[in-house]
């Protein structure tokens, strides 16, 4: 009984963090209809910054988290309209050029923070790491909760960014169809390079936290690509609340899989899953697809 | 054609940069390197120096330099009273065979090295042999420890360090037999992938041998979350827990370890602690936890080139920024290995075809011994021209430190057993 | 005259690569050898993804079942020799695609392009947790070090998968009902073709085709893992060969494989002691996308005739004609 709570709580965390850096990608797909390659790029690169912030100035892993997203945003802002050039653009398939760029991009990064920043796995002291709650006979560990938080306030604030602002509605309707938003007076082009800006400040931060909580190198990109994209499809692309409870989901799946069955077999069990999910009901859990 | 502006158009200007890169493609094959005007022995290194195991590749290609380095401080490599000095090539193998099959290809025809070192994994290892035995060029391997690359009895291959299956076993055993009191129960836990399952096969029959009951064998895939794992495991509250992975999952294993307050009286992984990145990066973390090394600062071999292992030791510091482990030392011995056939062969370079092989039997006889211990390679059995020679040491952390523990006559300083709780 | 002109090109093209093992080193070669396999595999992703306008993202599956089949038929369990795996392992993969075709094929876009992704990685990791794939340790193969005959076995299968690829859909009625099906799959519908019929086809066809490369690469490289073949980066590098080669284009994914891989390797030997090379690979597939956006081919082709860019065109009249589904 026990260790079916502790497997629970596992799970729920590793959910949370996987949660983390999957919304921000789910709102880039919602809102400029671009599945963008380079999350995992930016979640690295939030580590590394986390890294070198500790290194030379020695300070904790949680005072990097406004410093990358004001970094990433920055970035960000100044990246999303050329995607947006090319997602929106006469090309035959401008969503496909549009992901080969983010290939791109992410190639770039990759290779760049391989060349600049070595080949060594990283790690970033905060001030929580290592420490955990006993509640009962189960086992807390802090530094996952307030990634499990960070996912839940960023969820929250998109919520009410998007559904009780003036600025939320125009893009949800800019989400909803671009062109009518346009004509509506919204101007497209900004706010596209606002959300890619916001979408990198959010995955930046969670970069932070999974340097933390993991560690970080040049190469591990691409797995936290690869599970973004498994939430965002479990999801229902586009959807933002799905996210949360397909990302929930992932971690409980592979921890009750990795306790019960055996470890090799969860992240087979994730896909199949994943897989069959999108054959019975292809918008998603929630059914909210784009 | 003339754009509107009256120049070239965009348009034209990328037809026109596309067909010279074209033409460029296609003249490549018909440039040759220019030899180097004085003769010189060339090595050519295949290792990672980009993809999954950049880490390991890149401590291989360190360990690799640094032999060239001081080698052509001292002159080169000498031949029959003649110093020859040594040209590195390097072939990045991408963490894949494929790749690493192409850049033994190229080393061999293109660059025409007289003399391969080898790569990091034995994945790329597997897939270089073939092209090794086809052209009759010999490689020595600095690392690459899964049993499965000398199963298959590679003629053109050596290996500089004991097979795994050797080594894990062995040290586990040793733990078991120092722990006081006795340690009854151990989970293993591998990341599922090549060498570390490996390396988590030999634990368990190690622990097997050693009398200890086997609570779990759990393989995990190496993109996958350690906490349920973990979790499993502290439930079942063995003894020991062996971990066999590559330094970042190794890391990640601790980490995860302490955030749920698990810890088990010994804990043994493989490979990765014996590198002073595990102890940077974990801290305080890292104290406690045993690893396993054929070879230390601390032994008592020396030869003419680098001197005693201390000095290796201080030269690579230096060089490098961190201290040397294992893989490095036996990669930088792999050099010593080559000079040795060499000089023993007596032909000057370049090598023709002919010479390569006969290096190939020259490095067979090889029996020296270096700052990393004494070299010989098997001449038959399932290692077969691997140097089992070295013996693993059973190394233990302390102060972010290896320290070795055992066996007995080995040992430095006590093991700490049982570990003590998490700070 | 200008009827000619294919012709000849066509027979110029074969001298040079019937010459080519003559004029080129082992390692020259061997590179070639990659770029037939490479433009071979990106061939017949276009297929199903250029042509049929699926986005397959987890075509490296039938690349590995080709690649497993042999190695397994060829170990010591069954012996047999190569020539009779290739049939094995190019009926096994038409027959995954039928198999799963069937309920994948409904998804439409993204969802399609990340299922098939899911059944990629699901592959994937069920040839690590199996026996008869070697797990993670992976299978060799009976080392056979002839360049010439791999040389020659990529350029054989290579050039039949385009002469295929030609035929049936440049040539013939079920290329036009594919074509139609990718405009425009409701109107396909309407005029009576069976589009669930016409897009099976199209998947088991493109699948069986990679299997051959997957079985030629197994014996060529003589060790394969599961990542080294049914790894995510096979598939992104023939998706992204053939969108800077041209997509739905005969040529395109030929010159979009040539172009990249021989950079790559271009980059990689003479700043391959460096990872730079990576990023400038990564700024070199950023360039094409933002500066050639029908990729290479539409670079060449006749601005008003068909081509690449008319069929571009066409394709974006029918993604933004209002009532369709994107």
């Amino acid at each position: 009984m026990d260790l079916l709570l502790q497997t629970l709580l596992n799970g729920i965390l590793i959910g949370g963090i996987i949660a983390s850096f999957s919304i921000g990608f789910q709102l880039t797909f919602g809102v400029l209809h671009v599945i963008d390659f380079a999350v995992g790029a930016w979640v690295v690169l939030g580590g590394y910054l986390a890294y070198w912030m500790s290194t030379l100035l020695g300070v904790g892993g949680f005072v990097s988290l406004p410093v990358a997203f004001v970094v990433f945003g920055a970035i960000g802002y100044l990246i999303g309209p050329v995607i947006y050039r090319v997602r929106n653009s006469r090309y035959a398939r401008p969503e496909l050029m549009a992901l080969a760029l983010t290939f791109g991009l992410f190639t770039l990064l990759r290779g760049g923070a391989l060349t600049l920043w070595g080949f060594n796995t990283r790690s970033v002291p905060t001030a929580l790491s290592g420490e955990s709650l006993m509640i009962g006979s189960v086992t807390v560990p802090l530094l996952r909760v307030v990634a499990f938080a960070f996912a839940c306030a960023v969820a929250a604030a998109l919520f009410l960014i998007l559904y009780r602002t003036r600025y939320g509605l125009a893009i949800r309707a800019t989400a909803e169809n671009r062109h009518n938003a346009g004509l509506m007076g919204v101007d497209v082009q900004r706010l596209s390079a606002n959300v890619y800006g916001l979408y990198a400040a959010v995955t930046g931060m969670a970069g932070v936290l999974m340097a933390a909580i993991y560690s970080v190198n040049p190469e591990i990109g691409l797995r936290y690509t690869l599970f973004a994209f498994f939430v965002a499809v479990l999801a229902g692309l586009g959807s933002v609340g799905g996210a949360i409870l397909a990302a929930l989901l992932f971690g409980i799946m592979e921890s009750v899989v990795a306790t019960y069955v055996g470890s090799s077999y969860s992240h087979l069990a994730i896909f199949a899953t994943l897989y069959l999910v999108l054959l019975v009901s292809p918008r998603g859990i929630l059914q909210r697809g784009l | 054609m003339v754009g509107r502006s009256g120049g070239v158009s965009r348009r034209n200007l990328i037809q026109y940069g596309a067909l010279t890169i074209g033409a460029v493609a296609v003249g490549a094959p018909f440039m040759r390197t220019a030899r180097a005007q004085a003769s010189t022995f060339k090595v050519g290194v295949i290792t990672s120096l980009s993809g999954e195991n950049i880490f390991g590749g890149n401590l291989t290609r360190q360990g690799y330099d640094l032999w060239a380095e001081v080698m052509n401080e001292k002159g080169g490599v000498e031949v029959g009273g003649e110093r020859f000095q040594i040209e590195m090539f390097y072939g990045d193998d991408q963490s894949n065979p494929a790749t690493g099959a192409d850049a033994a290809e190229r080393l061999i025809v293109q660059e025409e090295v007289d003399v391969l070192f080898g790569p990091y994994t034995s994945g790329v290892t597997l897939a270089v042999q073939p092209i090794c035995h086809k052209y009759g060029v010999p490689m020595i391997s600095g690392s690459a420890e899964s049993p499965n690359v000398w199963k298959a009895k590679p003629e053109f291959n050596f290996g500089m360090i004991p097979a795994v299956d050797t080594s894990s076993g062995k040290s586990v055993g040793v733990l078991a037999d120092m722990s006081d009191p006795k340690a009854r129960s151990i989970a293993v836990i591998g990341v599922n992938e090549p060498f570390s399952k490996e390396t988590a096969e030999g634990f368990r029959a190690g622990a097997e041998d050693a009398g200890l009951e086997v609570l779990a064998y759990e393989l995990v895939p190496s993109t996958a979350d350690m906490t349920p794992t973990i979790s499993k495991i502290a439930a079942l509250n063995p003894d020991l827990v062996a971990v066999g992975g590559h330094e970042e999952a190794l890391i990640n294993v601790v980490k995860a370890s302490k955030s749920l307050n698990f810890r088990p009286k010994g804990l043994i992984m493989h490979y990765g602690v014996t590198n002073p990145a595990f102890a940077r990066e974990l801290g305080a973390d890292a104290d406690g936890t045993s690893g396993i090394a054929v070879w230390l600062p601390s032994v008592p071999y020396e030869d003419e080139v680098f001197g005693t292992a201390k000095e290796y030791d201080e030269r690579a510091h230096n060089r490098w920024g961190s201290h040397p482990d294992y893989t490095e030392a036996a990669c930088s011995a792999s050099g010593l290995v080559f000079a040795d056939a060499a000089k023993r062969l007596g032909k000057k370079p370049p090598f023709s075809a002919e010479d390569k092989v006969a290096l190939k039997d020259a490095i067979a006889e090889t029996d020296i011994t270096t700052f990393y211990g004494p070299v010989k390679f098997e001449k038959e059995g399932n290692h077969y021209h691997d140097n089992i020679q070295p013996v693993p040491v059973l190394i233990q952390i302390k102060d972010g430190v290896s320290v070795p523990v055992g066996p007995k006559d080995a040992a430095e300083a006590e093991l700490t057993y049982p570990l003590p709780a998490w700070k | 005259m200008r009827g000619w002109f294919p012709i000849v090109l066509l027979v110029c093209g074969a001298a040079v690569v019937f010459a080519l093992p003559e004029l080129l080193n082992a390692y020259w070669l061997r590179i070639a050898t990659g770029v037939l396999m490479w433009a071979g595999l990106a061939c017949s992703w276009n297929i199903i993804g250029g042509y049929a306008g699926y986005i397959d993202f987890g075509h490296s599956v039938f690349f590995g079942i080709g690649a497993y089949a042999s190695a397994i038929l060829m170990g010591d369990a069954f012996g047999w020799p190569f020539a009779a795996t290739i049939p094995v392992g190019l009926l096994a993969a038409g027959g995954v695609a039928a198999v799963i075709g069937g309920p994948t094929l409904r998804l439409r876009g993204a969802y399609f392009a990340i299922a098939t992704w899911a059944f990629a990685e699901t592959l994937l990791q069920l040839a690590t947790v199996l026996e008869i794939t070697g797990g993670t340790a992976g299978l060799s193969l009976p080392p056979f070090l002839n360049e010439r005959f791999f040389y020659f076995a990529m350029l054989t299968a290579a050039a039949a998968t385009y002469a295929l690829t030609w035929l049936l859909f440049e040539r013939s009625r079920f290329g036009l009902k594919v074509k139609a099906l990718r405009d425009h799959e409701p109107a396909a519908e309407a005029m009576g073709i069976n589009t669930a019929a016409v897009k099976l086809q199209a998947f088991a066809l493109s699948a069986a085709t990679a299997a051959v490369f997957g079985s030629i690469y197994a014996y060529w490289v003589t060790f394969i893992n599961p990542r080294s073949t049914l790894g995510g980066d096979i598939t992104d590098q023939m998706v992204v060969m053939v969108l800077l080669g041209g997509l739905g284009s005969l040529w395109g994914p030929a010159l979009g494989a040539a172009a990249l891989f021989i950079v790559n390797r271009i980059f990689w030997m003479y700043w391959g002691d460096t990872t730079f090379y990576i990023a400038i690979l990564g700024l070199a597939i950023i360039v094409v996308v933002l500066f050639l956006p029908n990729g290479l081919a539409g670079l060449f082709a006749r601005k008003t005739q068909n081509g690449s860019q008319n069929a571009g065109r066409a394709l974006w009249r029918a993604l933004t004609r209002p009532g369709v589904e994107r």
